[in-house]
């Protein structure tokens, strides 16, 4: 493998050596590139020593540039009935013979007289050409250096225009605004009159519309109207008329249902809060409601009695009874709901409200109730 | 008397169908015998000189005796599956404890890293046809045995892991023909032959071979969908519950290996982050390689560095932990060994801590830095910034700094031939790889949960 294939910059040199090639070469028509091929070749293989010949010289020849065309490919299989794409062989003593034949042969006629600049067509010309002449080079071994007559692709016929194409002129379509503007008017009637519950306005617009009606247009006034009836009530499935949320305040009972150190599951199923009465957190006794959702992923942890824990089935996260985390990946203590002591002396919680302890909310007086 | 424990290690269906399990084995390695006649010759067996200078002993000699003895236990296990309790052939305790003992995500990390190396150094033993016959009865006879234990039955055996152990005997197999196709081709390479793929072009035509191969597959695989669909039921269970989350809550089981990685970091991170940067890593594979060898033929030294890259994040950073997601992690997500019993109390110390705390506490022996409750941001991200210094100074080192290092030293090659910006790309996709094991280590090492810990923003690494 120690050919590789060229890189842009191998590309764009080689580019700018058949520029120059070409401009060094005398006044060249089509025909006179078809009797001599010589020159189209070395252009081709002549700016670089390093890039490979322009098409594999031998079947065995492999890791040449790849075939550029379904031709390529073609004719270097009947040259060989090898594979044409860049199989890798490890030693190929042809290849590296065909590549310094090609490098020798290549540098002699590199030096033509000057002559006249070509044109950008000229050039892709030239190129394409060139590519031409390049798959029966791949042919038998012997043809390296005299490669046959390239066939040159005769000029493409002019495209004929199409008919009446480029004669027409565009069509005023002068229907189209009247019709755009009475429409406009009759809907701002039709509006109006329905926003004002003025008869006489709606059938006014009405009449307006009736004067534009074709079969046409009431086809597509029927298609556009039902549509957007469609689409008003797709819209409306976004707006369902239930309220599926338990309501955010709620009782919990009094105070002396939470006995101190202790959580209650209680409220878990139904409202997804845990009442917990400790002193545990900056030593004071207090009760405070914890959300019972994970703060890594959102799982439902559980109490554990025996461990005085919460621990979360998904990822393994542990809390503290005061809801701090310990273990686990969760970054952030469980959160506090709001909670406080009703007008008759129940504990009323507040899901509505959120308390983050590493916002500093926890200090929050709603968050947690005091037992004195 | 026969249901003296709670939880059998042995029942007569298990039993019965373990002969049946011992009888297919023996086939096969009859099977196996024969091939092993015509293949492998003989060899020279003095048994330490009794036997004189030794007999010539064809090979296949020391499978027929394999087979003989798997014949022999497939017809005990048919015959005595009557009275398990009487029946001792079963997982020894000897054989257990080590393993339970030896069990811990540490092990099992290191162990699969382990493999996965020994994988690539034996590569030329193990891709041998009769080695994998070995590994493959040694693996078959692994799990018949463990099968006899409760524990191991209750989740090996379960509907929904079944297929994670067809999985990891396909994935074996792959892996198995990757490395010997691989072997082959490097070999000939090394003495200048030409390419499997070359001497033996195997190509056929569309039609009708390609369409009729996949006609049989679709066959059997709806034949082998239809039967799997009978005999084992789906694992349904209770209706769902906002307020109750199954413990433990498992992700399908493609997932395991993403939810074994959130256990060590930030939501954020692994559920967001790092499956983007996994997606996008794979989509940049063709613009980052530059080796052009190995196109369209399998080899393993031509492309050492692509195909161990793939294979260490493939296999011990995503197979493996499926496997360690699926099998051994219990009740809270802690770890279990396969022959333990999934206890809900079972009691593992994790607290882990902040490198904030470990550098501020334990390091300066100081209070972390505090925000005054009611700070603004400005006012907060100075005092959270210093908070968080080390952390996020260890971050850009590794993300910024390191792939420099690394392209002056053990990357210089591949900086000179990538430039810049294509370089970037892989050092970063690499790093990004190996965090989730350097995080791994850092949380068993010294139960390290995050390297910058800003709840405030919820911007964890």
């Amino acid at each position: 493998m120690e050919e590789k294939k060229p890189s842009t910059a191998d590309i764009l040199a080689k580019i700018r050596a058949q520029k120059a090639a070409a401009a060094a070469a005398p006044v060249e028509t089509p025909a006179s590139v078809s009797e001599t091929p010589a020159t189209v070749a070395a252009s081709e293989s002549a700016p670089t020593a390093a890039a490979p010949p322009p098409a594999s010289p031998t079947p065995a020849a492999v890791p040449g540039p790849k075939p550029s065309s379904t031709k390529d490919i073609l004719a270097a299989i009947r040259a060989g009935g090898a594979k044409p794409a860049a199989a890798p062989v490890v030693n190929t003593p042809a290849a590296a013979s065909a590549a310094t034949v090609a490098s020798t042969t290549s540098a002699a006629p590199t030096s033509a007289a000057l002559g006249p600049k070509l044109s950008p067509q000229e050039m892709l010309q030239k190129m394409r050409e060139a590519k031409g002449s390049a798959p029966p080079a791949a042919a038998p071994a012997a043809a390296v250096t005299k490669t046959t007559t390239p066939v040159a692709a005769p000029p493409m016929p002019a495209k004929p225009l199409p008919a009446g194409k480029a004669a027409k002129p565009a069509a005023v379509r002068r229907g189209m605004a009247s019709f755009a503007t009475v429409a406009t008017v009759s809907a701002l009637f039709l509006t109006l009159g329905y926003l004002l519950g003025n008869s006489f306005l709606i059938a006014v617009g009405a009449l307006a519309w009736g004067a534009l009606l074709t079969p046409f247009m009431a086809a597509w006034a029927a298609v556009a109207g039902i549509s957007g009836i469609w689409t008003l009530g797709v819209a409306r499935f976004m707006f369902p008329n239930v309220l599926v949320e338990p309501p955010s305040k709620f009782k919990v009972g009094p105070l002396s249902d939470y006995p101190l150190n202790t959580v209650s599951n209680k409220w878990k199923d139904q409202f997804g809060i845990w009442v917990v009465h400790t002193d545990q957190y900056e030593g004071r006794n207090m009760i405070f409601a914890l959300a019972s959702v994970c703060t890594h992923l959102g799982c439902t942890p559980n109490w554990l009695d025996g461990e005085q824990k919460f621990k979360c089935p998904c990822h393994g996260s542990g809390f503290y009874m005061t809801g701090i985390n310990f273990e686990g990946p969760a970054p952030r203590p469980l959160e506090r709901m709001g909670l406080r002591i009703a007008e008759d002396g129940m504990l009323e919680v507040n899901k509505s409200v959120k308390f983050q302890e590493e916002m500093g909310q926890w200090t929050d007086t709603t968050s947690y109730v005091e037992v004195v | 008397m026969t249901h003296l424990t709670h939880n059998p290690d042995l029942t007569s269906s298990v039993i019965y169908g373990l002969g049946w399990v011992y009888l297919l084995l023996f086939l096969m390695n009859a099977y196996w015998v024969r091939r092993s006649y015509a293949v492998d010759g003989n060899f020279r067996l003095s048994l330490g000189g009794i036997l004189g200078k030794g007999e010539q002993i064809p090979v296949a000699a020391f499978w027929a005796v394999y087979a003989g003895l798997l014949l022999m236990l497939a017809v005990t296990h048919l015959t005595g599956a009557n009275n398990p309790l009487q029946f001792s052939l079963k997982m020894p305790e000897i054989l257990k404890e080590p393993i339970n003992r030896a069990s811990n995500p540490v092990a099992f990390f290191i162990g699969s890293t382990a493999i996965y190396v020994l994988m690539i150094v034996l590569r030329k033993w193990w891709t041998t046809p009769t080695a994998g016959w070995i590994l493959l009865n040694l693996s078959i006879l692994f799990l018949a045995l463990s099968v006899t234990d409760y524990d191991f039955r209750q989740i090996v055996g379960k509907p929904d892991n079944v297929p994670i152990v067809a999985m990891l005997y396909i994935v074996g197999f792959f892996t198995w023909l990757y490395f010997k196709k691989s072997v082959d081709n490097d070999e000939r390479i090394a003495a200048g032959r030409p390419l499997f793929e070359q001497e033996n072009n195997e190509k056929v035509l569309t039609w009708p071979d390609l369409v009729y191969s996949e006609l049989i597959c679709m066959v059997l695989l709806t034949a082998v969908l239809i039967a799997w669909g009978i005999v084992l039921q789906a694992p349904l269970e209770e209706p769902a519950s906002a307020a109750k989350t199954p413990n433990p809550s498992k992700a399908p089981w493609y997932f395991l290996g993403l939810q074994e990685m959130l256990v060590y970091f930030d939501p954020w991170m692994a559920g967001v982050v790092l499956p983007s940067v996994i997606l996008v890593g794979l989509m940049a594979v063709p613009y980052i390689d530059f080796n052009k060898e190995g196109n369209g033929y399998y080899t393993f030294n031509q492309r050492k560095f692509a195909v161990s890259t793939f294979l260490f994040g493939f296999l011990p950073l995503w197979v493996a932990m499926i496997v360690l997601g699926t099998f051994l992690r219990g009740p809270n997500w802690n770890f279990f060994s396969p022959y333990e019993f999934w206890d809900v109390h079972k009691l593992e110390l994790l607290n882990n801590i902040n490198l904030s705390e470990l550098f501020w506490i334990k390091g300066l022996g100081r209070p972390l830095p505090v925000v005054p409750p009611g700070a603004t941001f400005a006012q907060q991200a100075p005092i959270i910034l210093l908070r968080e210094w080390l952390g996020l100074v260890g971050v850009a080192f590794y993300l910024v700094v390191l792939p420099n290092i690394m392209a002056a030293t053990v990357f210089k090659k591949f900086y000179v031939r990538m430039g810049f910006l294509r370089y970037m790309v892989l050092a970063n996709l690499m790093l990004m790889m190996m965090s989730l094991p350097i995080k791994m280590v850092l949380r068993w090492a010294v139960n390290l949960k995050y390297i910058v810990a800003i709840p405030e923003w919820f911007f964890n690494i």
